[in-house]
């Protein structure tokens, strides 16, 4: 399951394909290697797909939206090809199709890694590995482990703020320059408490002997296994079938490129 | 118990500016081993800044200035490596929702021992025996922010006795629990005392249910220097007029007097201000509030009480229309509530936050006031006028040009109430005021509504506080599961003592002593 992977190596694991992807500008590369991400999130992943939808639907919308810009506003230099579409001021060509349904197919690979990662991955471990493989100092991790506690507390208050605002009148002032000045209303006093509840914080993780040295036990030894390797592996071979499959029936293309 | 020193301050004196005035002014006195100490003191004078001095966080941590001498058992404080001193002086804090860093009771538990560097093998053993102690234990692989305010200062209490430490300070530890988990924190800090050789420093400013653990009280006056030092009968008979001159109040088991019942207000009217029918609401298909009818009157004052998350604070939005009631309506002067305009609605209606940071909106005491009157286009002359008379009855006239931000505690909660009260409102609500704040604060506000209620305006008062419920309130309402399970005066919600204990309440601080007394437990 990729839950149990190491989350540092998940995150090489992740990060690679993404960036390597970012340059095939032909189709059928992000086509295979999304085909295998899909495979790896069904069978693999123990993600409930409904929730997996839930993020990818709505995220690839969007990707869809910019790839149809793209298609019809491709450069020069890679839209060339037969004209396929020309109607009123849109006119698409074989080259921009292409382009378009390239840069809608990588989008929908980034999605599918991110999500892969975001949902099988507990913060708390993300950051234990990062400490324990990445050599990340405590300090760091430690303060981003406090702060992510406080993320539901600035919603709570976020709220709390808006009625007390509404108790006093402000929604009352109207205008763009009232809507900036609620905003700085917001601001100062969400400011004030983040400022004093990390204090607070620092104050009592200090207190309980911590002084942000690496000279430090762990209770949850994170440890990268065999397992994790052929994780990576496992990714970094499907990139590279995707690429090599790609070369053989003749569509790789690398910057505008046909190899 | 033994009398070595365990902790010596000679002329210790500390300040967070190079020319501010000191807030810990020349304070020499030692701690002794196996002590159990009350340091008492006003908001301002200095305990919770001592605290941390005492474990060595302050100068440093934010780059104060101290001068004279701290040693622990007989080592000046500064030839101490950096986190070796905080091992052996354990600090609980006041707020449980900031002195924790990962999500896992168990992961809390293990950081602190992570950070003696104890061999992963022991862990298990050692935070199994800390959990034990407290009777936490079910909860070890429970989330942090899914526990009651009491639980988790319990899970505070425990990640600091993991350390082992000689001294414990608790700075404030029961200030935000309601009655009941107050009282069970305080009696298992007694528990461990009987269990150890701890010394141990409370900071608090209601004694009351300390007073039978400590052997030693001391009091900071306002300069942050030590008036009172001495046994508890000694501070609290002895001394009691010069302790009650710091604005401290003594513990009820020595101010003698019961707490006086407030005059009813001449306005007996029965004509209700606000009509409350079949009223409901309902938060991702779970049951807030279930059906709750009843009335509120001109000139009363009406508690609501209940565990945390009995739907108090639902209720008071819904009767502000800060929420919309799913079933049932609300019905103010006649007028369906959700008819009024807004404007309108916002004038006769006022409501006062727990944390008075979050109705501040501009940027002087001045303007604060003003606010209210400006948006309904009063004419400057009269804003003028009005916002005298208020800043004088706040005492806030001093102030009036400073930032609201910039005000102490007490002089914040007076300009909260103060930006309430630009028109005599018809109805008042009170969201946990007093929430965190020393009695003098709590004291100053409860006059300021008795003030307004003799005007006729109606209260409506959310607290945990039993004792100002038994002083102030003409009528407590006790929620319960989303149901109103007391509708009355209190005299008779303190006879039923099965709801009380069911709605985790206690009696008032009288009525408990009265009980002792009568089987013959103290005096």
């Amino acid at each position: 399951m990729v839950s149990s992977i190491n989350p540092s190596v998940k995150m090489i694991a992740i990060v690679i394909p993404g960036l390597i992807l970012s340059l095939a500008f032909d189709v059928m590369t992000p086509l295979i290697f999304f085909l295998y991400l899909l495979m790896v999130t069904v069978f693999f992943s123990g993600v409930n797909l409904k929730k997996w939808l839930m993020f990818f639907i709505p995220l690839s919308v969007f990707a869809l939206m910019l790839a149809w810009t793209s298609m019809i506003h491709t450069d020069e230099k890679y839209a060339g090809g037969d004209i396929l579409v020309d109607f009123w001021w849109i006119e698409i060509t074989t080259g921009s199709l292409q382009v378009g349904i390239s840069l809608a197919l990588r989008s929908m690979c980034f999605i599918a890694l991110t999500l892969l990662f975001a949902l099988t991955t507990d913060p708390t471990k993300l950051m234990l590995s990062m400490m324990q493989q990445l050599k990340l100092p405590p300090k760091l991790t430690y303060g981003i482990l406090a702060g992510y506690r406080f993320l539901p507390l600035f919603k709570h208050e976020l709220d709390l703020l808006r009625q007390a605002h509404q108790i006093r009148g402000v929604s009352r002032t109207k205008g763009i320059k009232g809507r900036i000045q609620r905003f700085k209303r917001y601001l100062i006093p969400l400011l004030a408490n983040a400022i004093r509840k990390s204090e607070r914080v620092a104050n009592a993780m200090e207190s309980k002997g911590f002084t942000g040295s690496r000279e430090r036990t762990h209770y949850h030894d994170i440890q990268v296994q065999k397992r994790d390797w052929m994780f990576l592996a496992s990714m970094v071979s499907a990139l590279v079938l995707a690429f090599y499959l790609s070369y053989t029936f003749g569509y790789l293309n690398i910057f505008g490129k046909t190899f | 118990m033994s009398h070595s020193p365990l902790l010596q301050l000679e002329h210790f004196t500390f300040s967070f500016e190079e020319d501010e005035k000191p807030v810990i002014n020349d304070l020499s006195f030692q701690i002794n081993e196996g002590e159990s100490v009350l340091l008492m003191g006003a908001s301002g004078s200095g305990k919770s800044t001592l605290a941390l001095c005492l474990n060595g966080l302050y100068p440093e941590a934010v780059e104060g200035i101290s001068s004279g001498d701290l040693y622990f058992r007989g080592i000046n404080i500064n030839e101490f490596k950096k986190g070796e001193l905080n091992q052996q002086i354990g600090i609980v804090f006041q707020d449980p929702e900031s002195q924790f860093c990962m999500i896992k009771v168990e992961d809390e538990l293990a950081f602190t021992l992570e950070n003696l560097s104890i061999p992963r093998k022991e862990m298990v053993e050692k935070i199994d025996h800390v959990l034990d102690l407290i009777g936490m234990k079910p909860y070890k692989q429970s989330k942090i922010h899914e526990l009651s305010g009491g639980q988790k200062q319990k899970i505070a209490l425990a990640a600091v006795l993991l350390m082992e430490p000689k001294l414990l300070i608790l700075d404030e530890p029961t200030a935000n629990l309601d009655p009941v988990s107050s009282l069970e924190f305080i009696e298992l800090i007694g528990e461990l005392q009987a269990k150890s050789s701890m010394s141990i420093v409370v900071i608090e400013h209601q004694a009351d249910d300390w007073v039978t653990l400590i052997d030693r009280v001391l009091v900071l006056d306002q300069e942050g220097q030590l008036t009172l030092d001495g046994n508890p009968s000694d501070v609290f008979q002895t001394h009691a007029e010069q302790f009650k001159q710091e604005g401290l109040f003594l513990p009820q088991d020595f101010s003698g007097h019961q707490s006086p019942k407030q005059q009813p207000s001449p306005i007996a009217s029965t004509h209700p201000c606000m009509t409350i029918n079949h009223l409901s609401f309902t938060r991702k298909n779970k049951t807030i509030l279930d059906e709750l009818t009843f009335k509120i009157y001109p000139g009363k004052l009406m508690a609501i009480v209940g565990q945390n998350g009995a739907g108090k604070s639902t209720l008071l939005q819904l009767m502000a229309r800060l929420l919309k009631p799913k079933h049932g309506s609300i019905t103010f002067e006649g007028l369906p509530l959700h008819e009024w305009n807004e404007p309108k609605l916002r004038q006769r209606t006022g409501f006062v936050f727990q944390n008075p940071e979050h109705q501040f909106i501009t940027d002087t005491v001045y303007d604060e006031i003003a606010f209210g009157l400006r948006l309904n286009n009063e004419s400057e002359e009269k804003v003028k006028t009005v916002v005298q008379q208020l800043l004088n009855t706040f005492h806030l006239s001093e102030q009036q040009w400073r930032n609201p931000f910039s005000l102490s505690g007490g002089q914040k909660r007076r300009l909260s109430v103060a930006t309430m009260l630009d028109e005599t409102p018809d109805l008042l609500l009170f969201d946990e005021p007093t929430f965190g704040q020393d009695a003098y604060t709590t004291q100053e506000l409860m006059n300021m509504i008795m003030n307004l209620k003799q005007k006729g305006t109606a209260i409506v008062f959310v607290t945990h506080d039993i004792n100002l419920v038994d002083q102030y309130a003409d009528r407590v309402m006790v929620l319960n599961e989303g149901k109103i399970a007391h509708d009355g005066i209190p005299e008779r919600l303190w006879q039923d003592e099965d709801l009380l204990k069911e709605a985790r309440l206690r009696k008032p601080y009288r009525l408990e002593r009265n009980e002792v007394e009568s089987i013959g437990l103290i005096h």
